[in-house]
């Protein structure tokens, strides 16, 4: 599956050198020529994965549009590289302290601008397979929590009534909800109360029967 | 042996970008160049002709990122002298650094219409 990335760059050149290395490395390219609109599709449903965003731009600069994507509660954060002409380690650290994850100075080499992206890439789709695995713990964790609460359960045969409102057999109802399975036993008090009785009115027919074909 | 107006690798680079069947992406950045320049480098004059460093150093750090992304060294040399001087606030010697600005982007731009013509 292809990744989607935003370049945020208000000069055209250095936008479409950039978009241009991205496509031909197969990620789908949106562009935005400052820091407004690149923080209005940051901020929209299903924003781009990967943005790549100058340090300089009218509006938001990098810095800024960093510290607000920041600043959503999401299980899947944008992967931020700022593109910088700057090189003063200074200035790096500032974007990085801002919360960048990454940054590539301008003008980017193409080779090097793909493998920091690549290593975006695979950060953002280890953060989405946890966060899908998050989701589904939390899921059955919801599970176990229903079993917690109040079950409603037949005095007399156990059975338990359900969220639909159906009455189930016990082990009906705790299979479904948390995957238990049952293996059927005895207890003591129940083998002297209902199986030894059972067993020995058995051994009763068999001997009459036997005794039967005797005659 | 002098500097080339522009870098070969760099261009061969941007050609090879192109997509098969797509607009070549060479000759799409060095039109958009074309377009963009001449306004940045109007913009550069007038802001040190109001002595506005700020202003000076916005438009040499732009017009620097579009040299540099197609290869024009000796223009994005200049332009990160500019911008150097911009940040500073120091205006002082700027004369000769616009004049050799202006002789650079006349040779970049009179190479870029013949590759654009070829």
């Amino acid at each position: 599956m292809s990744l989607h990335v935003l370049v945020a760059d208000d000069e055209p050149v250095s936008r479409t050198v950039v978009g241009a290395m991205l496509k031909k490395a197969g990620y789908i390219v949106h562009f935005a020529n400052d820091g407004d609109q690149a923080w209005s599709q940051l901020n929209g449903e299903n924003p781009p994965a990967i943005a790549l965003l100058d340090w300089e731009m009218p509006g938001l600069a990098g810095p800024e549009v960093v510290s607000r994507i920041r600043g959503r509660q999401v299980p899947t954060p944008t992967y931020v590289i700022l593109l910088t002409s700057r090189d003063s380690s200074a200035d790096i650290v500032a974007g990085l302290k801002a919360g960048a994850d990454d940054y590539v100075t301008k003008p980017a080499d193409q080779d090097e601008l793909i493998a920091r992206v690549n290593v975006g890439a695979r950060v953002v789709q280890l953060q989405s397979a946890l966060a899908e695995r998050v989701r589904s713990l939390e899921e059955a964790l919801a599970n176990v929590k229903a079993l917690q609460t109040l079950l409603p359960m037949c005095a007399y045969c156990k059975a338990i009534r359900n969220d639909q409102n159906y009455w189930e057999k016990v082990e009906t109802y705790f299979h479904d909800h948390s995957g238990v399975s049952f293996s059927h036993s005895y207890c003591p008090i129940c083998y002297e109360r209902f199986v030894k009785p059972q067993l020995e009115a058995l051994e009763d027919v068999s001997q009459a029967a036997q005794k039967q074909k005797r005659k | 042996m002098s500097e080339p107006v522009l870098d070969a690798t760099v261009l061969d680079t941007l050609r090879q970008l192109t997509p098969p069947g797509e607009p070549d992406v060479l000759a799409e950045v060095l039109e958009l160049f074309l377009q963009e320049a001449p306004r940045r480098i109007e913009k550069l004059i007038a802001a040190w002709a109001a002595n506005d460093a700020a202003e000076l150093y916005k438009t040499a750090h732009s017009l620097k990122g579009s040299a540099g992304n197609i290869g024009a060294q000796p223009l994005f040399r200049v332009c990160s002298q500019l911008d150097g001087k911009g940040r500073a606030g120091d205006l002082t010697h700027v004369k000769p650094l616009v004049e050799t600005l202006a002789a650079e982007y006349a040779r970049v731009e009179a190479a870029i219409r013949l590759i654009l013509k070829g």
